[in-house]
């Protein structure tokens, strides 16, 4: 009996005894004007410039406000901002807040906030810090105007300040935003929707967002992190739950009421119960990575790397992740989300078909691999890089590769494959990890996919094409230009296997039918989220 | 008696440091980098670099060990690298879960286990006595977050009696307190329960044996008597120990059990902090434990003079 079984059991059989029960008292003594939520993993820390985990991200979209804001169509939209001019040679970018912005203090956001905040922000993100390499000056010219002069035009600057990437520009108090971008706050005076009740905060454990009454959201449909956010509870519970299945009871029992993201296992149990809705939560998914090193034998050759993506099976992948719920994956012969404006599978007919393991061990003895180690590290903490480990596991196998399997945990893996030694001294010649499809839409925030050798992400790929078409899509004036390069990226990342994906994985959400207003998303938002009794 | 405790206390001291150093050394040099995790998966290797500066780790071992004592010696545990909290706080948000979960197992454990133990001794050979047993393999055998599973299904999600997870304070109410420990302190209490009972009748049924539990029944003394006052009050210098000897068990336990029933307490403080190697909350915790556990068997010294009066210091 394995895991999947087991907790099908035990949390099935709970579902169903539940079906056709109606709400028990614990649910029904419940206030309507507290939303009780819990989120995918714990809130360790509230600096949303300091740490990037998503988690934080979430959270301060609920505290803090930005200037802009993606919406559901991947376009930024004013938020905070009024109005904005650009110069005719794109060099200067002058901003206009909206009137009666406020803090939880209860000051008025000014511009001098704007500017310190912009300047932490820039220095901790890549978008950022491609601004910061260019930046002239970035000053306030009066309470709600603010000016950002370029020595050269950036036509993603809007992108850049609405990208729900972390981290995002989030807009603090001059006083707090001046802190060093690699220090902690310990202020959470915010401009969003909602203040954090410090007071209420056990990390690992709870923490709470109380309405801000004095937000005034805009007058537009809210979309994302777009429009008007408008609050429609007094308080939103985040309940850290460690536990998948206890999770899960407690969403059937009515003691919670939002489940981000319950694993693929427990959803067909939460599907029977007529008191829960579940739905796909991110439709921007994710993506999963074989990530080779390509400082060392024998991923130091594009032969071998190419021999793995004519092997690889995204199918074997992702099931082993979702299980065998077809809407929850597809294969993606790219790099890119699917489903999105840039998407392309240019140069993908090696991820494409039978996969043909005689010409892969040939290519593989081309290379010149003689039998040697090869060290994967596999983190057995992450349910989604344990599957995946056991996969490659497999398929290194089948191709007369040695594998050297280092079971461990996320936090020495992380650690680990930073180490450029050779595996046999402390490195490493494969791990996995999965990233964000909001975050691969575009090369902006896709860290993963640069292939500028030494300065790339760990792994170190080295691929000039690669970069030379992401600098193509950086100067890209419109959308089919923006199309022609990233199809480019798409092919020259292929050909020198920057990485390997493993394949295109959603994930759901589950709630309880007294919830109204969830929407899909790249995060968890909560206005426009209301609960009857 | 008095100057025995006072030289006991004074002992703990070698003892919590070399805990301390032990586990110090021991963090140092396992895997693992909290500004790694803190940076995030996108970080650049300079972000971490500088991460790891602002916390102080690039610093040399003996630097950051000598700097650790000196603030312990001031009665500071430090600060969360994660949370920016004071360590101390933190213990101080999770130590009433867990303190209530223990207390609650372990009168639990003391109801059930003794009286279990005491039957079965009195009964031993006979059915009662192969029923309870049998139930004490039982509860050592299955491990704690199975019977955490079960029990939630049948009690919370079946019959809707108890919540399934969470903590409300003492403060909030006896009852509201209670409901959210009950099925958590049977959880871990089986395997405890199972051990105490155990060592009650096999402590039992050697003093059982003795003569003057023989005459006491020649005396005519009833059987609850003859069990509960001469004879187990002579059988309790074992059972104390055992009962010591758990509360490590205890411990143990509350890490796996506080995750299953999502209990904030000082277990999946420990878990988090580990996963996230967050060094001066492990420590912080680490020397907790060492200190309470000292303190449990410095206890256990001074309760065995109350149940053996041969026993002096």
């Amino acid at each position: 009996m394995d895991r999947r079984t087991v907790l099908k059991g035990l949390a099935g059989a709970g579902g169903l005894a539940l079906t056709g029960l109606s709400a028990p008292a614990i649910a029904q003594g419940a206030s309507a004007r507290t939303l009780r939520f819990v989120p995918q993993a714990n809130l360790a820390n509230f600096d949303p410039i300091w740490g990037t985990q998503y988690v934080v991200r979430n959270a301060a979209a609920l505290v803090w406000d930005t200037l802009y804001g993606i919406d559901a169509q991947l376009q930024p939209q004013r938020q905070m901002v009024e109005s904005e001019e650009t110069s005719d040679d794109g060099k200067i970018w002058t901003f206009k807040l909206r009137p009666g912005l406020k803090f939880h203090d209860g000051e008025p956001v000014l511009a001098k906030d704007v500017v310190a905040s912009l300047s932490r922000w820039a220095a901790r993100d890549p978008m950022g810090l491609m601004i910061i390499a260019i930046q002239q000056e970035l000053t306030a010219v009066d309470d709600r105007t603010f000016k950002w002069v370029l020595k050269q035009p950036f036509p993603k600057m809007l992108y850049a300040l609405a990208k729900n990437n972390a981290p995002c520009s989030f807009i603090m108090p001059e006083r707090i935003a001046k802190t060093d971008p690699f220090k902690q706050i310990t202020d959470y005076v915010g401009s969003g929707p909602m203040k954090f009740a410090k007071g209420e905060w056990v990390p690992g454990a709870k923490a709470v967002f109380e309405k801000f009454a004095d937000y005034v959201p805009r007058q537009e449909k809210a979309s994302w992190l777009a429009g008007g956010k408008q609050i429609l509870v007094d308080r939103v519970e985040w309940i850290v739950m460690p536990d998948p299945a206890t999770a899960a009871a407690a969403l059937q029992n009515g003691e919670v009421d939002w489940w981000e993201n319950p694993i693929a296992d427990l959803v067909p149990v939460l599907k029977k119960n007529k008191n829960i809705s579940v739905d796909i939560g991110d439709p921007l998914g994710n993506i999963g990575s074989f990530r080779m090193n390509h400082l060392f034998a024998p991923f130091n050759d594009v032969r071998a790397r190419r021999a793995v993506l004519m092997a690889l099976s995204q199918e074997d992948y992702m099931r082993a992740i979702v299980g065998d719920d077809n809407a929850l994956w597809k294969s993606l012969p790219g790099f890119f989300t699917p489903d999105t404006p840039l998407y392309s599978e240019l140069g993908g007919e090696i991820l494409k078909g039978k996969r043909d393991f005689d010409a892969a061990k040939k290519l593989l003895a081309e290379s010149g691999y003689s039998g040697q180690p090869v060290t994967c590290l596999v983190a057995q903490d992450q349910p989604i890089t344990k599957a995946q480990g056991d996969v490659t596991a497999d398929l290194l196998k089948r191709l007369g590769m040695n594998v050297d399997f280092v079971a461990t945990d996320w936090g020495t893996v992380g650690s680990r494959r930073a180490q450029k030694t050779p595996p046999g001294q402390g490195g490493w010649n494969m791990f996995h990890s999965w990233h964000a499809g909001a975050d691969c839409i575009t090369p902006a925030a896709y860290t993963a996919i640069r292939a500028n050798g030494e300065k790339a992400w760990f792994g170190w790929p080295n691929s000039p094409n690669t970069e030379k078409e992401i600098t193509t899509w950086f100067d890209a004036k419109n959308l089919e230009e923006e199309k022609a390069a990233i199809g480019r990226v798409n092919k020259a990342a292929l050909e020198d296997v920057v990485y390997a994906p493993t394949g295109f994985f959603l994930t759901y959400t589950a709630w309880r039918k007294n919830v109204s207003g969830i929407t899909k998303g790249p995060l968890p938002f909560f206005w426009g989220v209301s609960k009857s009794a | 008696m008095l100057s025995y405790i006072l030289r006991r206390i004074v002992a703990t001291l070698p003892v919590m440091a070399i805990v301390a150093l032990f586990v110090f050394s021991l963090l140092y040099i396992a895997p693992g980098d909290p500004a790694v995790v803190i940076a995030g998966d996108q970080a650049s290797p300079e972000d971490v670099e500088r991460i790891r500066q602002s916390l102080g780790l690039d610093r040399p071992f003996l630097v950051q060990f000598g700097g650790w004592v000196w603030r312990i010696l001031h009665g500071d545990l430090g600060t969360s690298i994660f949370t920016n909290l004071p360590v101390s706080a933190m213990i101080g948000q999770r130590l009433g879960p867990t303190l209530s979960l223990m207390i609650v197992t372990l009168l639990l454990t003391i109801v059930v286990a003794v009286p279990l133990g005491v039957v079965a001794a009195w009964k031993a050979g006979s059915l009662i006595d192969r029923v309870i047993m049998g139930f004490a393999v039982f509860g050592f055998s299955l491990p704690v977050f199975v019977v955490g599973y079960i029990l939630a299904y049948i009690f919370a999600l079946e019959l809707e009696w108890l919540p399934v997870q969470g903590y409300t304070p003492l403060t909030q109410g006896f009852w509201p307190w209670l409901e959210n420990l009950i099925l958590p302190a049977i959880a871990l209490g089986c395997v405890y329960i199972a051990l105490v009972a155990r060592i009650t009748r096999a402590a039992m049924l050697e003093v059982l044996q003795q003569d003057y539990i023989r005459t006491a029944r020649a005396k005519g003394l009833g059987q609850g008597g003859i069990l509960f006052i001469h004879a187990l009050k002579n059988a309790a210098v074992p059972i104390v120990t055992v009962i010591g000897i758990g509360i490590a068990l205890l411990i143990g336990g509350a890490v796996v059990t506080e995750s299953v029933f999502a209990i904030p307490g000082l277990g999946r403080l420990t878990i988090d902090a580990i996963l996230r190697r967050d060094y001066p909350v492990i420590q912080g915790i680490v020397l907790l434990f060492s200190f309470v556990y000292v303190l449990v068997n410095l206890m256990i010294d001074v309760i065995y003079t109350l149940v053996d009066p041969r026993i002096r210091y």
